[in-house]
């Protein structure tokens, strides 16, 4: 009963000490918990909603220029409500993997090239048509918005990934100023880390840069 | 000294009291029956996809990999995977029912967390974190000695040695699950006040705006009241926050709780979240006493509703499992049926056939695409319209939190006259103009301004006092040189003469 009792004590004690680092890792940003075990002790349901809605399409191209949606023909899983399970995958982690599940487990011609493509439209868009009118005077012209985001294998591995969209209008949107451009022009560094004028001299004799002893004015 | 030593016994016997106080736990054994049955929702849901979210044969997406930790849990082949799923799910009923309840929860917690952890896509969310703390808590508390199957069967067993003064344990376990709401009530406080732009309502309208979850009606008509979301948002930071205040506290905890089924009822209108609500609500039993609970059934019976019928599933199972041999031991029965319904499941997973492999022989085609639709999404990407960086544009007279409060659009001479945009980040910044325009589109105010990249609104304030006459009015607003939106106004009533000291003035200067 004893032993019990104690064993209870550490496990209350180890867990409230485990929720704590949870809470203060995440008020405070420490890296600590940027992990799965801290994903289990952060509570982050809100972390920030963007502006713009956006799906995943993905486009599968054969030799003869054919296009395919590479999409479940057993039907996509909607795990939440109408949105398919891929869309679901922010970090576009699981997206090599979805395209050769899908690809191998159909038939099709043999595919070149797939395309991974970001649709975006302005979430005012979602607003159902009675409430629009109400709210927002003008016609609802909804456009879309198609961003390449990577072209793959048809085993899915990438060979080109381009930047996510909501990170290039902000990229654009800095880089959009000439002040900044020309400030970029004329930083072109004489002087870095990544290589070592010792090791470039000593090139010819075939000495391994790693016996050196990093960067040396010598 | 002996008053020092005095107050650290006092202090420490606070804290055994608080932990190793014992209690009949009725409380436990309402979220055992409650947790597990709607953790179970989703769960079920997925049955018939494990092949394709959980097993080899599929497309997993560990939990793990989003950190950048590798794969380190094994997936499993698919009718294997099947067959655990299936355990998963028989242990979480048998969990529900209290039929040897701790084994029950030993099997299907880890499982539980297993899957979620396997698929993060489309299984594993917050509410299955929490699910998870608490499913590993009630398994390792005595829920099941109450209100249980195995609780029948034990009375059954002791016969007239059985007592009906129900047994008593530490309340550590209970505690844990309420201190766990504090945390994460704070924890999403935390979150709230790190996020930009909560405050002034701009993230609520996006996330109602958001499909992502259910359907949520009430959500998309709160999304036009910035008034509302701002309201909200401020009662939702203040009672996360007091709730870990008020949770113990005699009354304070009925309003906290209280304020909780509140907060959480209206996520599920708001947000569309089905389960997430349910989840919390489950942990809230947590929270009762053994004198709610008395207090509680002495109500309902004063109801006269007939609590009896909601233990006759309980006592059915009972019954029937007493009537197996004497030699099978409890424990052997509930493997045997534990493997049957493993075996049951693999074999439901072939006969699902999700690829139709079977049914079509042989895999199912791939859907052509419109080729110029297709080149339309691959080609270089369409530049914004200007428009589309504008959320809404609306004229009123009254700010809250610096947003527009209202909609108007008739106005008095002597009043002010407010034109807001809200912007859509991300967005470079812009030059944005406000027009007034008369009936007959003759520009009568032009005023702009910078609308930089870090900001969310702007307003156009003006003092409609003698400046403008009665009249019909359009309020434009522009960006880039292009038209974005117009909304008419009218200015109404008498205007004010001019004071004749002003008019003196402007005729000598």
């Amino acid at each position: 009963m004893r032993i019990q009792r104690w064993a209870a004590g550490l496990f209350v004690t180890c867990y409230l000490i485990w929720l704590s680092v949870g809470v203060v890792g995440h008020a405070l940003k420490i890296g600590l918990v940027n992990n799965t075990l801290g994903y289990f002790v952060v509570w982050d349901m809100f972390c920030g909603w963007t502006a713009y809605d956006n799906r995943t399409h993905i486009i599968g191209e054969d030799a003869d220029g054919n296009f395919y949606d590479v999409r479940e023909p057993w039907g996509a899983f909607t795990p939440f409500g109408n949105v398919a399970r891929i869309n679901y995958d922010v970090g576009n982690t699981l997206i090599p993997r979805h395209i050769e599940h899908v690809l191998s487990r159909t038939s099709h011609p043999p595919i070149d090239r797939v395309y991974v493509v970001q649709e975006i439209w302005p979430k005012q868009f979602n607003v159902p048509d009675h409430l629009w009118s109400r709210y927002f005077h003008e016609p609802k012209e909804k456009v879309s918005y198609f961003n390449l985001r990577a072209i793959c294998r048809a085993d899915g591995m990438p060979i080109e990934v381009y930047p996510d969209w909501f990170n290039a209008q902000t990229m654009q949107s800095i880089a959009d100023n000439p002040r900044l451009q020309n400030a970029s022009r004329q930083a072109t560094p004489y002087f870095n880390t990544f290589f070592n004028p010792k090791t470039m001299d000593s090139a010819a004799s075939f000495r391994n840069a790693s016996d050196d002893d990093g960067l040396s004015t010598n | 000294m002996q008053t020092t030593d005095t107050n650290r016994f006092s202090l420490f016997s606070s804290v055994r009291n608080f932990f190793f106080a014992e209690q009949s736990p009725y409380a436990m054994a309402l979220v055992r029956m409650f947790l597990p049955a709607v953790a179970l929702v989703p769960m079920i849901r997925r049955f018939g996809r494990v092949r394709e979210m959980y097993s080899s044969d599929g497309a997993p997406l560990q939990l793990f990999q989003i950190y950048g930790e590798g794969s380190p849990l094994p997936e499993l082949p698919a009718s294997f995977a099947a067959a655990l799923y299936g355990l998963m799910i028989f242990a979480l009923i048998c969990g529900v029912f209290g039929f040897r309840t701790r084994l029950a929860l030993m099997i299907g917690t880890p499982l539980y967390i297993y899957f979620n952890l396997l698929d993060c896509a489309g299984t594993m969310t917050k509410y299955s974190v929490m699910a998870a703390h608490m499913l590993v808590i009630l398994s390792l508390s005595h829920c099941g000695s109450v209100w249980s199957i195995d609780a029948i069967l034990r009375r059954s067993k002791e016969a007239a040695a059985a007592t009906a003064i129900p047994p008593r344990f530490p309340v550590w376990p209970a505690r844990l699950i309420q201190i766990l709401f504090c945390v994460v009530y704070l924890g999403a406080a935390i979150t709230k006040i790190q996020t930009a732009s909560f405050f002034s309502g701009e993230q609520m309208k996006y996330w109602m705006l958001s499909n992502w979850n259910y359907d949520n009606p009430v959500g998309e008509i709160m999304a036009t009241s910035t008034p509302l979301l701002l309201a909200s948002g401020y009662i939702a930071v203040l009672w996360e926050i007091g709730f870990g205040l008020l949770a113990w506290r005699p009354i304070g905890r009925f309003f906290a709780l209280g304020m909780g089924c509140a907060f959480h009822f209206m996520t599920w209108l708001t947000l569309g979240l089905y389960i997430f609500p349910l989840i919390c609500i489950s942990g809230y039993l947590a929270f009762l006493t053994e004198q709610d609970i008395v207090a509680i059934r002495q109500f309902v019976h004063r109801l006269r509703i007939p609590t009896a019928l909601l233990g006759a599933p309980r006592f059915a199972i009972a019954r029937l499992i007493e009537s197996r041999p004497s030699a099978v031991p409890v424990s052997l029965a509930w493997l045997g049926m534990a493997t049957l319904v493993a075996v049951g499941s693999a074999e439901a997973d072939y006969r699902i056939d999700l690829y139709g492999m079977r049914a079509n022989n042989g895999p199912m085609a791939l859907k052509l695409m419109d080729r110029d639709v297709a080149l339309v999404m691959i080609s270089t990407p369409r530049p914004l319209r200007e428009k589309d960086k504008f959320f809404s544009f609306d004229v009123g007279n009254m700010l809250v939190g610096g947003q527009l409060a209202n909609r108007l659009n008739v106005f008095e001479p002597g009043d002010t006259i407010i034109a807001q945009c809200n912007v859509n980040p991300p967005h470079e910044d812009l030059w944005v103009e406000c027009f007034i325009e008369d009936d007959q589109e003759r520009v009568i105010d032009n005023s702009g301004q910078f609308v930089t990249r870090d900001v969310l609104f702007a307003n156009f304030t003006y003092f409609a006092g003698d400046r403008l006459v009665p009249g019909d009015y359009w309020m434009v607003l522009k960006s880039s040189g292009k038209e974005i939106s117009r909304r008419p106004f009218t200015l109404a009533g008498e205007p004010k003469s001019l004071p004749q000291a002003a008019a003196s003035e402007l005729l000598t200067n």
